[in-house]
């Protein structure tokens, strides 16, 4: 299965685009993803100061709330990723 | 109408105290707020030149209103407030956020004014990319939205 994962702040870092397709295995949770995160991070982008990211984020649903770890998600999924904010 | 929230797309506005004044006034209310904040030159030891602001909008607008409705249950409920943020890049000296409070009294005005800022900052998704002189640029830390002891 793949999602979208629409880019915010920092992990705009990750892409050109405004999304980046991640290809997980069938069945995956949030979890899943914040580990293949990970792994994408260490092994494209070590000298882009995202190392923490995969742990710090959080990601919202297309419904603007907050998904937990155990949050299933769906193939073709769009899912935003939410790193440390700080507006003002 | 009482509340007024917005992110400023800065490529097509900029966010103006005249309007956000106008909001506000009102002969119920004997105390106004305004906190304007701006975009400085510098930022630990380094020279700034602007900032870009990223924003997750629907979930910007949803947090700024539910943090207006509650200063005003908590604070005063016949408050009127202006709350405009901007979006995109920002040169220093203008204006990045803007909150406008009109109050029956200036503690009230005070408190809801200080309370947007601080719940704005730890609730609104909303990124900052500094740009310094020389061409550099950094996205800045913040707070995680993931609870504490979830992260390892």
């Amino acid at each position: 299965m793949e999602i979208q994962l629409k880019l915010y702040g920092s992990s705009k870092l990750l892409s050109d685009s405004e999304t980046l397709l991640i290809q997980l295995p069938e069945n995956s949770n949030v979890e899943k993803l914040r580990n293949t995160l990970t792994k994408i991070i260490s092994e494209k982008h070590l000298k882009s100061n995202l190392t923490g990211l995969s742990k710090t984020a959080a990601f919202f649903s297309e419904n603007d709330e907050v998904v937990n770890d155990n949050y299933k998600l769906k193939n073709k999924e769009l899912i935003s990723i939410i790193p440390p904010i700080g507006g003002g | 109408m009482s509340l007024h929230t917005a992110l400023v797309k800065t490529e097509e506005g900029k966010i103006s105290s005249e309007k956000a004044k106008s909001f506000i006034i009102s002969e119920k209310n004997g105390a106004e707020s305004i906190f304007v904040g701006r975009v400085r030159n510098e930022n630990d030891g380094k020279k700034v030149t602007g900032v870009t602001y990223d924003a997750h909008d629907q979930a910007v607008i949803k947090s700024f209103q539910s943090i207006c409705n509650d200063a005003k249950n908590k604070f005063d409920k016949n408050a009127k407030i202006f709350l405009e943020h901007a979006k995109g890049y920002v040169p220093v000296g203008e204006i990045s956020i803007l909150i406008a409070v009109g109050a029956g009294h200036r503690d009230e005005a005070f408190k809801i004014c200080r309370y947007i800022l601080e719940e704005v900052k730890h609730q609104s998704p909303i990124w900052k990319k500094e740009h310094y002189t020389g061409g550099k640029e950094e996205w800045l830390p913040g707070h995680s939205l993931r609870p504490q002891e979830k992260i390892k």
